[in-house]
């Protein structure tokens, strides 16, 4: 067991190291850089000359090999260095919007947990034939709405006419309420669609007949033999989930106005601010690494079949 | 282009006016800045306004205030030493309660206002000053402040008493006194100008002796401000010399432009930035105001790069600036507060003359135009010559009010005649890189907002803005293309002291191109804003950013 | 590498499907399946020859009759330029089909290649090709996706391909594991028995039972691609005007959603409604092949 955790964090490490250098070549390959475009700019007025020492001052007339190895240098030092575009410590913005992003994706993730269980089971006590085909293609609706689109929607009905929930400086837990909406109800769908799957495999094994022939009743087969089928896939897609979420609530947080890394990511891309997306990146890939290797280890715990092959490894 | 930088040096004759302040009666019509929100009610004290902005501030080092994100910050939280009358454009006292210079305008005497001091108590005196200026005008470079673009010339101060200071220029330097008054030259602590410029993106490091202090900021979404109780040096011809009556001010950026105006008009928000002119209707179908406060610079328009062969006949250029037109442009999209150009400045701008006849749309002529020059008519309806097709492309200019809608009814009008217009969208890594080949941008969108006469050449100078891209300039990929009778015009006008020959200078500037057809101008472009019914008392600066002092609520 | 496997081997991700949902009633939805069929075959009709449907241009309108609520002259009202809607949804369909289906394209090429090849050929190539899925799964999916449309330049088949390469890693995933279960199976087991080459078994067998899953991820994925396009474009990363590309319509009417509910609202529904048939026809696809 030891020895597969170190080669799991050997791994993890590389992963790291392989995101950090890639997205620096990536950023290298983008036509200008964050200092060209804050300082080119015609509106500040700087001669050739003014821009070309600025330029000196920030490094950036270093070869490329240089560039790299200062970098990473300063990184693993926890150097993160300043946003060239905002005029601010990397670290400052980390401390801000981190946060953010984590109560949205996390309360996110939950409700969408939440409301993909509960169409699942609707669908499947429903009385009616055409209900349960209507609950079991919300999914599908779901994923065809674009998520701005929701959010905007979600606002002018809630916020303004409603006027139930103000997106201006509202009170923390209550500014929560429609964008975790937001984004919840897009991620719900992939969940749902692999609950309903499973507990449609499930009722069609012949034992469930025989449960049933006992006088089970229906909520309880579902809950002893569906959930722990789903709860694998279930995992497996939240630890994709969650490094997608740092990135994917930008929607969410420009059109409810919220700080976090989705926006902060976008602002540094169209800035090219490439501290700070280097930074983003080694702390997405952090978390998609651990993430994935808890992920991993619960898995025996959830499935014994999988204990033998982990003990095989060990 | 982002709009409207900072006012930069005024010109000679309007500086040497301003001193001898006759300026009043001769640029009075210049401007006509909307501050009529101001009642006869009587201001009541107390509130905290709710203003929500379309974009985060960047950096706050007061030079680059002229991004409006940021001056809408910094106009609150800083002084300057003189105050330019919005509506007059005359320059009055402010920190500097007089000021002297000399016949060559190089040495320039403040006299500091008694008794002011930066909101960390230390106290605004020459000294203050001095260092203020020194870092504006010369630049830091072990801290990265880069030089003011307000400042020219500038070679030190002198500090001859606590309160009064003297510049000294290597060169005769007539805009700087106006210069003091913009956005760009707010006074700052010592210990706010101790800082890195990497740091001063935090508003909690900008310490001014403005009315408002920065209390808190959430990086990136919120700056709060509050009131200075002790603030009592606003400028002398304020009506408020008070403190502020409102108790704090909660800067909220809301990008999302439908969520901005719901959330005002739903009562969310006390006042909103960047109302766009289809929006305008349900503002004041609820009784909520509209203010558009001019920009007083160059027009929102089209610029030539004749360094590219497709544009370097005048003949295709003037058949373009013929075949826009710009009257269906305004008609189609925008609002009263658009009003159509009819010169390369506004109307609002000093030295305007009307040059409306010239800039009839005329598409027979156009076509008449591009026959002489030899580009025939092709199989898919787009001219060629050469085996060489007339496609000529743009990049959008995102800041620019619907920028993308105008382009889109360019080419539909530029299709009739002929040519194809191609828009870009792209990434600004690629437009900045792009905007300084003319190979690969014959055109580009061109608007500067400056109250101030000198903003032509600050828009077609090669040694500034370039817009033109002209050899010698900003590019290296230009190869040839230079326009030495614009740019002796524009030398001439500049160290012009006499006021009729330089109107007269800034007159011939407009014709000039306006004939050689180098500029496309479309409409004045105005800054939109939207506030409560309640919301009294709001001004603007000389272009267009919200001064919050003498705001206050009605009811709330 | 076992463990690891396991999470490799566990069914796919984010853009996961439509799953057989509960079987029995869907028996009954055959004439959903047709109009599902029919939906598309309109659509293709659309890119093919949209002259036959809508008399107004795609990309020019007339100025003077800009904002036009839906009515007798124009079915879906006119846009801020004076474009007729209905128009520019047909022409429109041409480049949003052709961006889904980029999208898919390179998703599923790449993917399922890079899955087949970690998946049939095992060992370190598999342990190699897998890390490098997770490398590219852990760069956050919105810069790879803006840096790569920032390096092609902007339009619908850029932004396509950033899409796409955004869902190789799904498609890896997904296809090895596939892979992996054909391979374990009895007969692809009797297959190399009886002395079949690897290539041969790979292609005879492994692929052809592998395919139904990949393919109604394919399908599904027709439909996301669409959305990830309208939300780049909601970014500021669409293609170019007058482009009328159905995300981009949807995500630039969204400004006028309190005076011009139209111009989102139709473009929205046309995309929601070729969701649902590529989702019907993903479910159908998935079913055959189980």
């Amino acid at each position: 067991m030891p020895s597969y955790l170190a080669g799991r964090i050997g791994q993890a490490l590389l992963v790291l190291w392989a995101a950090f250098t890639l997205s620096f070549i990536l950023l290298q390959a983008l036509p200008g850089d964050a200092l060209l475009i804050k300082y080119q700019n015609p509106d500040m007025g700087l001669s050739p000359e003014q821009i070309a020492e600025i330029r000196a001052s920030y490094g950036a007339d270093q070869s490329l090999v240089l560039q790299y190895l200062h970098t990473l240098g300063n990184f693993l030092t926890g150097n993160l260095g300043y946003s060239v575009s905002a005029s601010v410590p990397v670290l400052d913005q980390l401390a801000t919007n981190l946060p953010a992003t984590a109560r949205l994706a996390g309360l996110g993730f939950a409700a969408a947990v939440l409301l993909a269980v509960g169409i699942a089971v609707l669908a499947n006590l429903a009385r009616f034939a055409w209900l349960r085909t209507a609950i079991a293609s919300l999914p599908s609706l779901f994923i065809s709405v674009p998520v701005f689109w929701l959010g905007i929607v979600l606002i002018q009905v809630f916020s303004f006419r409603l006027k139930l929930i103000p997106v201006i400086n509202p009170p923390e837990w209550q500014g929560l309420i429609l964008p975790v909406l937001t984004l919840a109800i897009p991620i719900s769908a992939p969940l749902a669609q692999v609950l309903l799957r499973s507990m449609d495999d499930v009722l069609t094994q012949p034992f469930i007949s025989v449960a049933r022939a006992r006088g089970a009743s229906l909520p309880w087969i579902l809950w002893h033999h569906v959930a722990r089928n789903a709860l694998l896939p279930t995992l497996t897609i939240a630890g994709i989930l969650f490094g997608e979420l740092i990135g994917g609530a930008v929607v969410t947080e420009t059109v409810f106005g919220r700080s976090g890394l989705g926006q902060l990511t976008q602002q540094a891309v169209d800035n090219q601010d490439a501290s700070v997306l280097q930074a983003i990146v080694v702390l997405a890939a952090a978390v998609f690494v651990v993430v994935n290797l808890i992920i991993d280890l619960i898995y025996p715990l959830v499935d014994p079949r999988l204990k033998k092959s982990l003990g095989a490894n060990a | 282009m982002r709009i409207s930088r900072r006012l930069r040096s005024i010109s000679a004759a309007v500086a040497a006016l301003a001193l001898t302040t006759t300026l009043a009666a001769c640029a009075g019509s210049a401007g006509t800045g909307p501050t009529a929100a101001a009642t006869s009610d009587t201001p009541v004290a107390g509130g905290t306004l709710v203003y929500l902005e379309q974009q985060a501030h960047t950096n706050l080092y007061p030079p680059s205030g002229g991004f409006y994100p940021n001056g809408g910050v910094l106009n609150q939280i800083t002084d300057k030493l003189t105050y330019q009358n919005p509506q007059t454009l005359a320059i009055e006292p402010w920190i500097a309660e007089s000021w002297t210079s000399n016949a060559a305008l190089t040495e320039y005497t403040f006299k500091i206002r008694p008794g002011v001091t930066f909101s960390d108590g230390t106290p605004l005196d020459a000294a203050a000053v001095a260092k203020n200026y020194d870092t504006y005008g010369l630049g830091n470079k072990e801290l990265k402040q880069p030089v003011s673009e307000v400042i020219n010339n500038y070679d030190h101060s002198e500090v001859i008493d606590p309160l009064t200071v003297k510049f000294v220029f290597k060169k005769s330097s007539p805009g700087f006194l106006q210069g003091t008054s913009t956005i760009g030259s707010g006074l700052v602590s010592l210990a706010t100008l101790a800082k890195s410029y990497d740091e001063l993106g935090s508003a909690t490091n900008i310490i001014g002796s403005g009315p408002f202090v920065v209390k808190n900021e959430v990086l990136g979404k919120e700056v709060d401000l509050s009131a200075r109780s002790d603030y009592k040096w606003a400028p002398k011809n304020a009506a408020n010399q008070g403190r502020a009556y409102l108790d704090g001010i909660k800067i909220v950026v809301t990008a999302e432009d439908s969520v901005r105006i719901g959330s005002l008009l739903a009562g969310q928000g006390d006042l909103i930035r960047q109302v766009q002119a289809y929006d305008e209707d349900q503002v004041t179908a609820q009784n909520y105001q509209v203010h558009a406060a001019p920009t007083k610079g160059v027009n929102d328009s089209i610029a030539f790069r004749p360094d590219n062969p497709l544009v370097s006949d005048v003949r295709v250029r003037q058949a373009l600036l013929k075949a826009t037109d710009s009257a269906e442009i305004v008609s189609t999209l925008f609002s009263e507060n658009y009003p159509v150009a009819k010169s390369v400045v506004a109307q609002t701008a000093v030295g305007y003359v009307d040059l409306s006849a010239k800039l009839k749309a005329d598409p027979s002529e156009s076509k008449k135009l591009l026959d002489a020059a030899g580009w025939t008519l092709g199989a898919d309806g787009v001219r060629e010559k050469d085996g060489v097709k007339l496609s000529l492309t743009i990049y959008e200019s995102l800041p620019q009010p619907q920028n993308k809608q105008v382009l889109q009814l360019v080419a539909q009008q530029w299709a009739k005649v002929g040519v194809k217009l191609n828009i870009l969208a792209g990434d600004a890594g690629s437009r900045t890189v792009d905007n300084l080949d003319p190979e690969k941008t014959p055109l580009t969108v061109a608007e500067v907002g400056r109250a101030d006469p000198d903003v032509l050449k600050s828009q077609f100078y090669p040694a500034n803005r370039d817009a033109l891209l002209q050899k010698g300039g900003s590019s290296t990929k230009v190869k040839s293309f230079s326009d030495t009778t614009l740019n002796a015009l524009l030398e001439a006008e500049t160290s012009q002291t006499d006021l009729a020959q330089r109107l007269k200078d800034v007159a011939d500037i407009q014709n000039h191109l306006i004939d050689q057809a180098l500029v496309i101008p479309i409409f004045e472009e105005p800054q939109v804003f939207a506030a409560a019914p309640y919301l009294k008392g709001l001004a603007f600066e000389a272009v267009g950013r919200p001064s919050l002092y003498g705001v206050w609520l009605e009811k709330k | 590498m076992s463990a690891s496997t396991t999470t490799l081997d566990s069914p796919p991700p984010v853009v996961e499907s439509g799953g057989r949902d509960v079987r029995p009633l869907l028996s009954r939805l055959q004439p959903g399946l047709l109009i599902a069929w029919l939906v598309v075959a309109v659509v293709l009709l659309w890119t093919v020859l949209p002259g036959w449907f809508t008399q107004y241009s795609g990309t020019a309108g007339m100025a003077r009759e800009k904002l036009l609520p839906p009515g007798g002259v124009h079915l879906l009202g006119t846009d801020e330029l004076g474009r007729d809607l209905l128009a520019r949804i047909i022409h429109g369909s041409a480049q949003s089909v052709t961006g889904a289906f980029v999208a898919v394209a390179v998703g599923l090429l790449l993917g399922t290649l890079l899955g087949l090849l970690a998946g049939s050929l095992g060992g370190r190539v598999d342990a190699v090709l897998m890390r490098g899925v997770d490398v590219l799964l852990s760069i956050p999916g919105l810069l790879l996706s803006l840096s790569i449309i920032i390096i092609l330049g902007f339009g619908t088949v850029n932004a396509a391909i950033a899409v796409g390469v955004g869902s190789v890693a799904g498609f890896a995933r997904l296809s090895r594991s596939e892979v992996m279960r054909v391979r374990r199976s009895d007969y692809v087991e009797a297959a190399f028995g009886s002395g079949g080459t690897f290539s041969k078994v790979l292609w005879r067998h492994v692929l052809p039972n592998s395919a139904g899953p990949v393919l109604a991820l394919a399908a599904l994925q027709f439909g996301t691609a669409i959305m990830a396009i309208s939300t780049l474009g909601f970014l500021g990363y669409g293609a170019p005007p007058p482009t009328p590309e159905w995300g981009l319509l949807i995500a630039e009417g969204r400004k006028y959603i309190a005076t011009s509910w139209w111009l989102t609202t139709f473009p929205g529904a046309v995309v929601v409604v070729v969701v649902l048939a590529a989702n019907r026809i993903s479910r159908s696809i998935r079913k055959g092949s189980s």
